[in-house]
């Protein structure tokens, strides 16, 4: 009951009904969550309303839709029409969505059911859930260590079996680091892919949705559901969408897998054995293993926290209590209601917006801000010279496996070093697919992660296909 | 760069964030960790970099208004209180 292709397959084929696997699912909620605290609020009623409406079109002969009856989880900052979407933060407690996202639009337009919202750090910044005003999510793996995040609740409830696939948004590597932490698939299609319409914006020019499944092929089919042009979304290319579930090539004879030099310098040498065995994998599968030079990606992370810093305190800024967010009653004047309607942000989100505020700052922005703009065109020439002589890139996810709750507390810096690897696709724009490739001595996942260049999603879900099953 | 003394309550004092003493000192040290770490971004040359012309091209809608009286009703009663069909907010002036 975790592979999204078999579970729509037997829904559209009559095998199953949606009913069954929506049942399925709020079961392994139940008897899970409690532990986990991977869902945040599920919807049962709903959720089994919409697989009756699912099941009775089918038995009148309808063509089901592409996700049939697939049970779906969705991050807490994505609109869905009715529901609440808080961001995990007690600024939006209250704050029930007006209206779809266009990838709820889609998930719906594809028959998916989407049986609850998911756990997140605070707006999204963070690597480990351990922001959420909800308490942190527990990693399936290990109760006492982090899922990764910020993307955490969405990770674990694929992990655990709770849902088979569920979406996530990715800054910095939200998507793909879970993916690692929880030994799932994550996948961020390339910049623009698909349409933000509707998902609550941390960093527009680095958020992307992505998509956590139990496997590369259920991740593809999810993909090929959600990708597309949106007229509301500005950034949405208008590209055609493959057929990426069903576009596997029969083996990666010839592919050129780019290993970036240095890359693996300083890293934990677990990982790094787990990545060169991974290397020497794909080489055995027929693949061309090629040194490539991204000399700038070594600064994508400075480069990132400055960035989606600045961006963010753009961005959060509309929740002032006026246009959105708590409302204070007992303001003495202007500046003492904004500063009242704030209040509920929590520590890392407060931290991230005077980050981006000191960024911006007239003396500051130069040397700063613009500076950090500048390194990014390079990292992203970097990249492009690189495509030029291979298909994917190949890196670590993540340099180090889950580590335990309330580890690197004091230490914030630590945590932003762990996004090293995954940033570099969102400053480059990349799209970037994170497939487990073994556990170290404890017994925790590692993710290996391949790059491709915008608009080559097929590369990389082909890569970590044929990976996956030579596992 | 060199942040300034009192980097992180001026800062947010422009964000319109209040901090306790206890959080300025906090940030401040942490601001001074992370902008030190970002001071690499110095080392790299990028005079040659013109960003202005690395913009994407963006999709832009048509400019035309769009006449939704129940989205528009929708998002006027997410708001606590309402007034004439408008979102009411206190008076702070």
């Amino acid at each position: 009951m975790n592979n999204v292709f078999e579970i729509a397959s037997a829904v559209q084929s009559g095998k199953m009904t949606a009913r069954e696997a929506v049942l399925y699912s709020l079961q392994k909620i139940k008897e899970l969550n409690p532990q986990i605290n991977a869902f945040v609020e599920v919807w049962p009623e709903e959720a089994l309303k919409r697989a009756d409406e699912i099941d009775a079109r089918r038995e009148k002969g309808e063509k089901l839709g592409l996700l049939a009856g697939v049970p779906v989880g969705i991050k807490d900052n994505i609109l869905y029409k009715g529901h609440k979407a808080t961001c995990c933060s007690k600024m939006l407690e209250n704050y029930v969505a007006p209206y779809n996202s266009t990838v709820v639009e889609k998930l719906l337009a594809a028959d998916a059911v989407i049986v609850g919202r998911t756990n997140m750090d605070e707006f999204a910044m963070g690597s480990s859930n351990q922001t959420s005003v909800y308490g942190p999510v527990h990693n399936p793996v290990d109760f006492d260590r982090v899922p990764g995040g910020s993307s955490g609740g969405s990770a674990a409830a694929v992990a655990a079996g709770m849902v088979p696939a569920a979406l996530g948004t990715d800054t910095g590597g939200s998507v793909r680091q879970p993916a690692s932490f929880c030994g799932v698939v994550g996948i961020k299609p390339g910049y623009g892919r698909i349409s933000r319409y509707g998902v609550v914006a941390f960093s527009s020019g680095a958020d992307q949705v992505g998509v956590l499944a139990a496997d590369v092929q259920s991740a593809a089919l999810m993909l090929e559901a959600l990708c597309g042009r949106d007229a509301n979304d500005s950034t949405s290319l208008d590209e055609p969408v493959p057929a990426f579930s069903r576009n596997f090539t029969p083996n990666i004879k010839g592919l050129k897998v780019g290993m970036p030099k240095g890359f693996l310098d300083n890293l934990d040498e677990e990982i790094k054995e787990k990545i060169l065995a991974a290397a020497e994998k794909l080489k055995a599968l027929g693949a061309q293993l090629v040194e490539v030079d991204v000399p700038h990606a070594k600064y994508s992370a400075p480069c990132y926290y400055i960035i989606t810093s600045a961006e963010a305190s753009s961005n959060l800024a509309r929740f002032d209590g006026i246009r959105y967010g708590y409302q204070a009653q007992d303001a003495k004047d202007l500046n003492d209601q904004y500063e009242l309607d704030r209040a509920p942000f929590g520590p890392e989100v407060k931290k991230r917006i005077i980050i981006g505020s000191t960024a911006l700052r007239a003396s500051n922005y130069e040397a700063c801000y613009l500076q950090a703009v500048k390194v990014r065109e390079l990292i992203k020439r970097d990249f492009a010279e690189a495509f030029k002589n291979v298909d994917v890139i190949l890196t670590p996810t993540s340099p180090t496996t889950a580590f335990t709750l309330g580890a690197h507390k004091d230490n914030p810096l630590a945590v932003y070093l762990a996004d090293l690897y995954t940033c570099q696709g969102n400053i480059g724009g990349l799209a970037g697919i994170s497939v487990p490739c073994g556990n170290d001595k404890l017994g925790l996942p590692v993710g290996l992660q391949f790059y491709g260049p915008i608009l080559q999603e097929e590369k990389i879900l082909n890569a970590a296909y044929h990976f996956e099953k030579a596992l | 760069m060199i942040l300034e003394k009192d980097n992180a309550a001026q800062c947010a004092r422009m964000a319109k964030i209040r901090l306790t003493p206890q959080e300025t000192a906090q940030y401040e040290q942490q601001m001074q960790e992370l902008f030190g770490w970002v001071q690499q971004l110095s080392e790299v040359d990028t005079s040659a970099v013109d960003v202005s012309a690395a913009a994407g091209a963006a999709y832009l809608r048509p400019d035309e208004p769009i006449a939704d009286a129940a989205l528009a009703q929708t998002l006027v009663s997410a708001f606590n209180e309402q007034l004439d069909g408008c979102a009411k907010v206190k008076k702070v002036l």
